[in-house]
């Protein structure tokens, strides 16, 4: 049984890769590869993306390097496409697990015109509807009001669904999160809340972020158990996150659960020296010592089933390979045309809008400049 | 329910009954919680109570608890659970108690709800329905009198309307209701009671986007919306009296608005004064006011007037001092007519 409110993380594999708890029956070694050769997709993904980023190609990249068990671990407890998702900003991996093509992500963060989002919102802010990945905003924690309305709106159509709502730990010091999680909680609303705790928001550490414990104990003041997982612990953490999934879906009212994890690269291209500004290399160094993707190869050795390093380089090669295939592919579509701005802002465009459509329509014809 | 029943000739011939705007809006929210399941009512104190202002009196008793409901004292969470659950597949009419304490839900209402058909490219969509009651006349100080309209109208991606009468407060709310984008519903609570008129007894909307020409006229344009459209036909009385021809429209909906029915009437009478309580400052009326020197240009033979509230926190004692009543706005019709 798996208790909420724990004092310490709730562990399966230690840091050198040896099970601290009985494997369960479903982590075969198959399984555990499955979640390895994702783990270092979205790894090589951000670093391709982060190439592209220096190369001018993109101009926003919010890394999750670091974090990768906690995405992918997530997006493997819940029913993809059926359940729905209010991601926030720094969750490619968890769409990547999800199965939102790279080639939508890659689309998006290039604002190519295979961008399912019409190139509206700046990079690595998407969208997609099979997935029931609801679109990424800026503001943070706003998502999460939302998602509790999602939920209520799943249990008012007695729908076998549960809303996953995902944030940073920066994001539950923001009025939202706290109103939205009363709402979900005052109206038993089958919502999962996950916190991907990473520790630093831009450059506020945790510590400066609240004066509380750990951010899972505060699931107590809205009625709901709180769990807290080691983020770098795949088993781990779809173990907690599928019971407490579980536990939502069964009816039992919303569920926090707190992955424990660090981001070892910066925030985003605008802080990209997070070392020299506000962390220390040892800090850093020490968290690279629990990556999870090196804790998952060691886990596979103990199990007897290693990755070999030829295996391990030809899965890198072939995610780098389908990345530049993929970029290509996406710029050759194009940019959105200018009309696009127009659209989707009503769901029939008004005639002001329709106004306005015409005078630059008009503006082009004539052959003006109309680009700043 | 009041009930004159009587044939009304506007109404192409069908019923009608006198109700008041605030009966008006309790019968739009009925019709379209019995028309449509998705539909469900939701806010602070509007279940049992039936909210401050009786607007949701006796819907949780017809159409019960999961229909309608009180909710946390959140607007964020008010205005942010509607989102979700539009998104999701209902049709949310979300009550803020007063348009004065929308702030807490601002960010809901400016990031998500207008945002997200056009972000996501349409693929996530939020129809859904904000009604507040705005405005002031009711002693309630700055806290229960404001007119925040204008924050609303800046928003591209969601719609804002204020009724003044029962007939389009029924028919915009219950097109609101059964459009596809979000709506922000300002219902002037002074006229709630005070205005009364005759609705159809027959399912009827009002299309969102079309001005009322309450009167017609050929020496000037008055145009208002809301709470003040009273004080328009009084100051339309007045100048009638003295042989002024005074052509009234109520906007009805800021966005989108009725630029066509304004451009006509003001290229008829020449003159066109403007009329709302929210400070000038950035006033609605202001875009109204622009549009028609930039189209109308050659057609005015006097400046565009506009009688607006003071750029001031809204007074709790000199309210009636604060508001544009008949006598500033006949004033202002005068220097537009003597100019």
């Amino acid at each position: 049984m798996i208790q909420p409110f724990t004092a310490e993380p709730i562990q399966w594999v230690s840091e050198s890769g040896v099970p601290v708890r009985d494997l369960p029956e479903r982590f075969t070694p198959q399984l555990l590869r499955d979640l390895h050769a994702l783990m270092l997709r979205a790894r090589e993904f951000d670093r391709k993306l982060i190439t592209l980023l220096r190369q001018g190609r993109t101009t926003f990249y919010a890394q999750s390097s670091g974090m990768e068990a906690t995405q992918v671990g997530l997006a493997r407890s819940i029913r993809v496409g059926h359940d729905w998702v209010w991601p926030y900003y720094r969750d490619h991996t968890l769409g990547l697990a999800m199965g939102v093509p790279m080639f939508e992500l890659i689309s998006q963060c290039l604002g190519s015109n295979s961008d399912p989002s019409r190139g509206r919102q700046m990079p690595h802010h998407f969208a997609a509807k099979r997935q029931n990945f609801v679109s990424i905003s800026s503001s943070i924690a706003s998502q999460v009001p939302p998602a509790a309305g999602n939920a209520m709106a799943q249990k008012y159509l007695g729908v076998d669904e549960i809303t996953v709502c995902t944030f940073g730990d920066g994001a539950t010091s923001e009025g939202d999160w706290h109103a939205g999680m009363n709402m979900a909680g005052a109206h038993q609303a089958p919502a999962l809340f996950v916190c991907e705790n990473n520790q630093w928001a831009i450059s506020t550490h945790l510590r400066a972020q609240t004066a509380s414990e750990n951010i899972h104990i505060k699931a107590k003041a809205y009625g709901m158990p709180g769990f807290y997982v080691d983020g770098n612990d795949i088993v781990a953490v779809m173990e907690v996150c599928a019971h407490a999934a579980e536990w939502v879906r069964a009816g039992n009212g919303p569920a926090l659960v707190e992955c424990l994890t660090y981001r070892v690269g910066s925030h985003s291209n605008a802080d990209a020296d997070a070392e020299k500004h506000y962390r220390t290399r040892e800090e850093v160094e020490e968290w690279l010592g629990r990556d999870p993707i090196v804790r998952i190869e060691k886990l596979l050795e103990h199990l007897g089933h290693p990755i070999s390093a030829e295996e391990r380089a030809q899965m890198i090669a072939q995610t780098h390979r389908e990345v530049d295939e993929q970029v290509i592919q996406a710029e050759a579509t194009g940019q959105p045309d200018w009309r696009i701005i127009f659209e989707d802002v009503y769901a029939d465009m008004p005639g002001h809008l329709r106004d306005q459509e015409a005078q630059l329509r008009a503006e082009q014809e004539a052959g003006q400049e109309v680009r700043a | 329910m009041t009930a004159t029943q009587q044939r009304n000739p506007a109404s192409g011939g069908g019923e009608t009954r006198t109700i008041n705007l605030i009966q008006a809006v309790t019968e739009a929210l009925h019709e379209e919680l019995e028309r449509d399941e998705r539909v469900v009512l939701f806010g602070e104190d509007v279940g049992a109570r039936g909210g401050v202002f009786m607007a949701t009196a006796g819907l949780q008793a017809t159409f019960g608890k999961h229909r309608v409901f009180d909710t946390p004292l959140s607007e964020a969470s008010i205005v942010g659970a509607a989102v979700g659950m539009a998104v999701r597949g209902l049709r949310p009419v979300a009550e803020i108690q007063f348009a004065d304490y929308m702030g807490p839900g601002f960010d809901q209402i400016i990031s998500q709800a207008a945002k997200i058909r056009y972000r996501s490219g349409g693929q996530f969509t939020a129809p859904m329905v904000i009604r507040t009651p705005s405005g002031g006349g009711v002693k309630g100080g700055h806290h229960h009198s404001q007119s925040p309209e204008a924050y609303y109208t800046h928003t591209p991606g969601l719609k804002v309307v204020m009724p003044s009468t029962p007939y389009d407060a029924k028919g915009l709310l219950k097109a609101a209701i059964r459009g596809e984008d979000p709506v922000i519903y300002f219902e002037p609570k002074r006229l709630y009671r005070a205005s009364k008129g005759e609705v159809p007894v027959h399912d009827f909307t009002v299309k969102l986007g079309e001005a009322a020409i309450r009167r017609e006229g050929s020496d000037l344009s008055l145009i208002g919306y809301g709470g003040v459209m009273p004080d328009l036909e009084k100051a339309a009385d007045a100048l009638g009296a003295e042989g002024v021809s005074v052509e009234v429209i109520d906007l009805r909906s800021l966005v989108p608005w009725d630029k066509d029915r304004v451009l006509t009437s003001v290229q008829k009478t020449g003159r066109a004064v403007l009329v709302s309580e929210a400070p000038r400052i950035g006033n609605f009326m202001g875009e109204v006011a622009y549009t028609i020197q930039e189209q109308a240009f050659d057609y005015l033979t006097a400046p565009v007037g506009q009688v607006a509230g003071f750029d001031t926190p809204y007074p709790y004692v000199q309210d009636k001092v604060y508001l544009p009543g008949p006598n500033r706005i006949v004033r202002a019709c005068v220097q537009a007519l003597n100019y």
